[in-house]
């Protein structure tokens, strides 16, 4: 398969993850959504690390991403916990404290 | 340095040695460990140890009698230096060995008596196994580190035998003394090991004796077989400071005034360690060491031992406490045995050592039997059961303590036919051959000392016995005062039958057929010593009729002074004695050798002390305080500098980002994702215009 396939579906799926990133209200749904632009870059990294399957760097480096992904999900939600105890909300429209 | 440290193998008899070193030593743990009901059953145990332990050197002494014995092994190694340790077993040794044991199983027999009800019973037997044990290593141990170790823990047993009744504080203070003028005999004592370590890298007996054969004297050096070699006056140097030790544990002038406070402690320990062997140990070990003194050396133990000999003697005048008398004469026989080293009668010295052992230790237990009369006669009353002014016509009370410390006495004297008129005759002999040898009037001190200590001691003797056994009980007496037991009776027989001349020669009035003295070797020093060739010998028969007529005139002159009729006898009470001239305070105070101290030695080291003690709070303390007042003072300016400008510095920092924040926040609009929109279109601009 060639490799452009793989280019095209990861920015089709980055492309998602924006959106969804930019439209929603809902700061939950922003997290899903980094997650989705973040699993577009695994793609690319495992797509191209066809090309040297020897090295192995980019299989690595995407193994590496999901780790980091899952710590950052996990302090992402820790702190959404925390906004929604002071503000009673998560929607992002809200919370605008530092509106001068 | 070559390797001279061979080992040498274990035998039969150094194994039996090992063994009676052992078993006192085992008695100490023993009754260490044993509970306090049990302690009348251990302290005959114990008894029953020393018994093993006499019988057992017995066999020693029969083997040693024509070959020494020796093993070592390595002890232990630093740098290249190996240090041993080992058993030596000579004739001095195996005879040392036997009197310690014997004597010190009299003395436990008696004890058992002696001590019974006290409550230090247990205890008391526990140190006088360790005493024994120690005694015996300084008896056989080959090596003089190792003796002096041995020299150390006999010092500490003595210490904690004469402080047996500690709450008293006048035995407290007599353990602390004789503690302290011990160590400083043992000062000399180690220069003395610096030296000869110097000069042979090594310790060992044996090697030194075949080094000190080996020596060459060149030029006024002291040049050892290795090539080492030091200035001669080292050589004379090591022997003093090595015989300074034995000054301390002998009880000699200047370090002779422990020993009259030692009588603090229990008789029987008195006769044991105070008269009898620990005290002896100084003369043993000068004779274990005699080859390495010089020519130099030898004369100073010479003058020394006959200094000290008159002057206990002149002490023991004039002394109250039954127990002082003997310990005044037991310096002065002490100083009779080094006077004898001295002169190079090692024989005769190390002879009246043996004979001296047992007829002291016999008066020593016979003024116990007396004093543990008194206390059984007069329990309630409060009254000084030592003192001979509260005694007088025990004769009739107790006649065998009577026999035995008579017998006793005249073996002190010197009396023919008694053991001590061998011993103190072979001495005087060889004293006055040494004198004729150095053609000078000045040696002929030493004979003239002894001969008049001879006289003093026949005084001093005769007024005790007439002061205490004769005329009338002057104490206060409550129930009749009666005989000790079998057992006490027993032990003091034995020694009395030691005390008789037949027992050490088979002619006695005459000390060369002494089985004892023919046997010992002097041993061949390096130096000429030369001074006791017969062609300077006096007549045998003219000293022994000196110290004989000497005795007489003694014995006579003491009778018709203190005889129970006379003036003085009648006025010897509590309340009316005192001395009555100068001389007679000069013996009571022993030469005021205390007071001399007293003044110059301890008075101004208090000064001193003071002094240093005023510095101390005066300067020292109060520049102690101006110090930490400054400080103080300075820290409350550090502090204000710290509130004032570095919090002040931190402060000003946090309230400008404060002010620059509320300052800029304005400028967000609270719109996160368009942001992020923003951003992201941004960076597809950036893409677009850079490819």
């Amino acid at each position: 398969m060639q490799i452009e396939f793989y280019f095209l579906i990861s920015s089709f799926l980055f492309a998602i993850g924006l959106a969804i990133v930019v439209t929603r209200k809902n700061a939950i749904l922003v997290l899903m959504g980094i997650e989705l632009m973040l699993n577009a870059a695994n793609i690319n990294f495992v797509a191209i690390s066809q090309s040297a399957p020897d090295v192995g760097a980019g299989q690595f480096f995407a193994l590496f991403v999901i780790v980091v992904a899952a710590a950052e999900a996990a302090v992402g939600l820790a702190i959404v916990l925390r906004v929604y105890d002071y503000f009673k909300t998560i929607d992002l429209d809200n919370i605008n404290e530092l509106k001068g | 340095m070559t390797q001279v440290n061979d080992i040498l193998d274990w035998n039969p008899v150094t194994i039996m040695a090992l063994l009676v070193f052992c078993l006192p030593l085992l008695s100490f743990i023993i009754i260490s460990i044993s509970k306090e009901k049990h302690q009348v059953l251990m302290s005959w145990l114990a008894s029953l140890t020393m018994l093993m332990a006499s019988l057992l050197s017995i066999a020693v002494l029969l083997q040693a009698w024509s070959e020494v014995y020796h093993t070592k092994f390595t002890w232990f190694q630093w740098a290249e230096y190996i240090f041993t340790m080992g058993l030596l077993i000579d004739l001095p040794a195996a005879l040392m060995l036997v009197t310690v044991n014997f004597i010190a199983f009299l003395v436990h027999l008696f004890s058992i008596e002696y001590m019974k009800g006290d409550e230090g019973y247990k205890r008391y037997f526990a140190f006088l196994g360790l005493f024994t044990a120690s005694m015996i290593g300084i008896v056989l141990a080959d090596n003089l580190l190792v003796i002096f170790v041995f020299w150390e823990l006999v010092g500490l047993s003595s210490y904690l035998l004469i402080g047996h009744w500690f709450s008293k504080e006048k035995a407290a203070k007599a353990a602390t003394k004789a503690f302290i003028v011990n160590r400083i005999g043992d000062i000399g004592f180690v220069i003395g090991l610096s030296i000869i370590w110097l000069q042979f890298n090594t310790f060992d007996l044996v090697e030194l004796y075949s080094l000190m054969g080996n020596i060459q004297v060149a030029d006024g050096m002291w040049i050892s077989a290795s090539g080492s070699s030091l200035s001669l006056i080292w050589l004379t140097v090591a022997g003093i400071a090595l015989f300074f030790g034995a000054i301390g544990k002998s009880a000699q002038f200047p370090l002779q005034i422990w020993l009259p406070d030692a009588m603090e402690g229990p008789t029987p320990v008195s006769a044991l360690i105070h008269a009898a062997t620990m005290v002896a140990a100084g003369v043993y070990l000068v004779a274990r060491i005699f080859v390495l003194l010089n020519i130099d050396a030898l004369t100073f133990i010479a003058f020394t031992g006959a200094i000290t000999a008159m002057m206990g003697a002149v002490a023991a005048l004039t002394q109250n406490d039954i127990k002082k008398v003997l310990a005044f004469s037991t310096i002065s026989q002490l100083g009779y045995m080094l006077m004898g080293m001295g002169v190079g009668a090692y024989d005769a010295a190390l002879f009246h050592l043996f004979t001296h052992a047992f007829f002291k230790a016999g008066l020593f237990l016979a003024a116990g039997s007396i004093i543990h009369s008194l206390h059984l006669s007069n329990q309630a009353n409060d009254f000084d059961a030592q003192d001979m002014r509260n005694m007088g016509g025990l004769r009739k009370s107790v006649p065998v303590t009577f026999i035995a410390y008579v017998l006793c006495g005249l073996a002190l004297m010197g009396m023919p036919i008694f053991s001590g008129f061998l011993s103190k005759d072979a001495i005087l002999l060889d004293t006055l051959t040494w004198a004729n040898a150095h053609q000078s009037m000045f040696f002929y001190l030493i004979p003239i000392l002894g001969f008049g200590s001879v006289l003093i001691t026949a005084v001093y003797v005769s007024r005790q016995i007439l002061l205490v056994f004769f005329g009338e009980f002057k104490g206060q007496e409550v129930k009749s005062i009666k005989e000790n037991s079998l057992l006490i009776k027993g032990v003091l027989l034995i020694l009395s039958i030691m005390a008789i001349g037949v027992c050490w020669s088979i002619n006695p009035f005459y000390s060369e057929m002494s089985w004892l003295m023919s046997h010992i070797e002097i041993p061949s020093s390096a130096f000429d010593i030369g001074m006791l060739s017969a062609s300077f010998a006096p007549s045998h028969l003219m000293v022994s009729l000196i110290s004989t007529s000497l005795l007489l005139t003694g014995v006579v002159f003491a009778y018709l002074k203190y005889r129970p009729e006379g003036q003085y006898f009648r006025n010897y009470s509590l309340e009316t004695l005192k001395p009555q001239n100068f001389w007679q305070s000069l013996s009571y105070e022993n030469w005021y050798l205390d007071q001399f101290y007293q003044t110059v030695f301890i008075n101004p080291f208090h000064k001193i002390t003071s002094f240093a003690k005023a510095i101390d709070t005066h300067i020292i303390d109060r520049m102690v305080n101006l110090f930490g007042m400054g400080s103080v003072i300075f820290s409350y300016i550090v502090a204000w500098f710290d509130r004032a400008f570095v919090d002040g510095t931190v402060n000003a920092v946090v309230f400008l980002t404060g002010r620059v924040g509320t300052a800029t926040r304005s400028i967000h609009g609270s719109k996160a994702q368009s942001y992020i929109l923003a951003a992201v279109i941004g960076l597809i601009i950036i893409i677009f215009l850079i490819f």
